[in-house]
């Protein structure tokens, strides 16, 4: 395979199994961060603190977890998902989850901080609360699944641990990176990597002009 | 449930969910795990080698997952892998004894160098390995030099410290016993950054010996830095036939040309050297040795 041609498949895989992940982990993690935006129940709280401290879980160990769950000797072995991407995609999803789900109930909280009187004080039920805050904190969404998705694009652990690194099929950005480091080739390496701080900085940019408005 | 429609979307989404799972599995090629050394994989061998079994049979796709010996073992040991290539006798033996593994065929080879400065302040040009971690180990000792380690239980790592037992030293601790835990490739630039000693492979050697400069091969030569690649049929493998394909295809004539030119024009010397009738005899009497070591 031509190496240009190689680059830009690795540069899509990894953007579409990110994208993918993000937008798999979005389905509950936004829920998620509703409930626990309309909750002040003790559980809410509880349940708001676990997110928060897994927020910071190393992907090392998520991915040995994810391992040894999806390991043919494994109790999810039978699926025969190890070595492929979906195997990632489900890896980040849930890598992501907890920051999705934090980013985005902070910025609803702040939301329904500004508009929650005046709903309440026209007579809002809970449908159209729940409506209104998220016509109101789109943005604030938008945001926690890029931020999402950067992490995502820029995490090892998972990739490597269930995906594998096989050419052509699981090799994304970071894995290639590790792979060419350990063959000694910087050069590829670097480049590898440069794309990947561009990527990552133009959505910080992308985030950062959302919380503006 | 009290919303239809939500019963209906349900219904819906378990039966893509179910419907897409049989029909990957369906029109997945049959797939084989390879798990493997990193010192085989990085130099593209493997890859090369692969291209030509497709040839063969275009419908197998051959999926390498390039870790140390150690852990390529292990996720063996785990069911998820249908052939190990690796290069460690001892783990290799551990593993043949517990079951997992089966159908040894040797189908390459090289050596392993003791690089070191270039001054060689431990003195261990031309000495045997052994008497080469003496020297190192009595060196260390005195501060003059430091030792570089892979730490990783790879394959060059376990011969590592199969060549401390021989030698009855444990330089694990001292303050000049470094371990990377990394790549051969990444042990090798630590140790031209450090001036230090390292045990390595001449195949990454050779490939990175432009960058480098502070190291020069100081010990070469011997059975006991034989290094033998051999392929495995994985017990639990669900596709033994294949596999069992694969591994044959290792030894054949065409692999076995494709070996010994590997990489002579790029890196101006043999990276591995095929196995013939008259080697093969040799190499299975030094591995039955090395495993013991």
């Amino acid at each position: 395979m031509e190496p240009t041609y190689e680059l830009l498949t690795i540069v899509l895989r990894s953007v579409s199994v990110s994208g993918l992940a993000v937008l798999l982990s979005s389905t509950w993690s936004i829920p998620l961060a509703l409930r626990l935006t309309l909750t002040s129940s003790k559980l809410g709280k509880m349940v708001e603190d676990l997110i928060n401290a897994l927020t910071s879980i190393p992907t090392v160990v998520l991915g040995l977890l994810l391992y040894m769950l999806l390991s043919r000797s494994g109790p999810l072995g039978f699926l025969g998902l190890l070595y492929t991407p979906y195997a990632i995609v489900v890896g980040q999803a849930i890598l992501v989850t907890p920051l999705i789900t934090s980013i985005a109930l902070t910025g609803l909280l702040k939301v329904k901080d500004e508009v929650w009187e005046l709903l309440i004080s026209l007579g809002a039920g809970r449908r159209q609360v729940s409506q209104a805050l998220v016509r109101e904190g789109l943005h604030q969404i938008l945001s926690s699944i890029l931020l999402g998705f950067n992490r995502a694009l820029g995490e090892l652990g998972v990739a490597l641990t269930v995906g594998g690194n096989v050419r052509g099929l699981t090799r994304v950005m970071t894995t290639a990176i590790a792979l060419e480091v350990s063959r000694g080739e910087y050069e590829l390496a670097v480049s590898l990597g440069l794309i990947l701080l561009t990527v990552s900085l133009a959505l910080t940019l992308v985030v950062r002009r959302l919380g503006v408005r | 449930m009290r919303n239809p429609t939500l019963t209906v979307l349900f219904v819906i989404a378990v039966t893509i969910l179910v419907g897409g799972y049989l029909i990957y599995q369906w029109c997945m090629p049959k797939r084989l795990v390879v798990s493997t050394t990193t010192s085989l994989y990085a130099t593209g061998l493997l890859d090369a080698i692969a291209d030509g079994f497709k040839a063969h049979n275009p419908n197998v796709e051959v999926v390498f997952v390039a870790v140390g010996s150690g852990e390529a073992l292990r996720r063996a040991a785990q069911g998820d892998a249908d052939l190990v290539l690796v290069h460690a006798p001892s783990l290799e033996l551990t593993y043949i004894q517990k079951g997992v593994i089966s159908k040894s065929r040797i189908f390459a080879y090289n050596y392993f160098l003791i690089v070191g400065p270039k001054d060689d302040p431990a003195r261990i040009e031309g000495l045997d390995p052994v008497e080469a971690f003496k020297a190192i180990f009595k060196a260390g000792e005195e501060g003059e030099i430091e030792f570089i380690s892979r730490g990783d239980n790879s394959g060059t790592h376990v011969r590592e410290l199969a060549l401390w037992r021989r030698a009855h030293l444990d330089p694990k601790g001292e303050p000049w016993y470094i371990e990377t835990g990394s790549g051969m490739a990444e042990t090798l630039r630590v140790a031209n950054e450090k001036r230090a000693y390292t045990l390595t492979d001449v195949g990454t050697y050779l490939k990175l010996k432009e960058t480098l400069g502070e190291l020069k091969p100081l010990v070469k030569g011997g059975r006991l830095l034989l290094n033998i690649y051999s392929g495995y049929l994985v017990v639990s493998s669900k596709e033994p036939e294949l596999a069992m394909r694969f591994l044959e295809y290792l030894v054949s004539d065409e692999v076995q040309a494709l070996i010994k030119n590997f990489g002579v024009e790029e890196y101006g010397g043999q990276l591995f050297y095929p196995v013939n009738s008259t080697s093969l005899a040799e190499l299975k009497k030094a591995w039955a040795e090395l495993a013991e070591v």
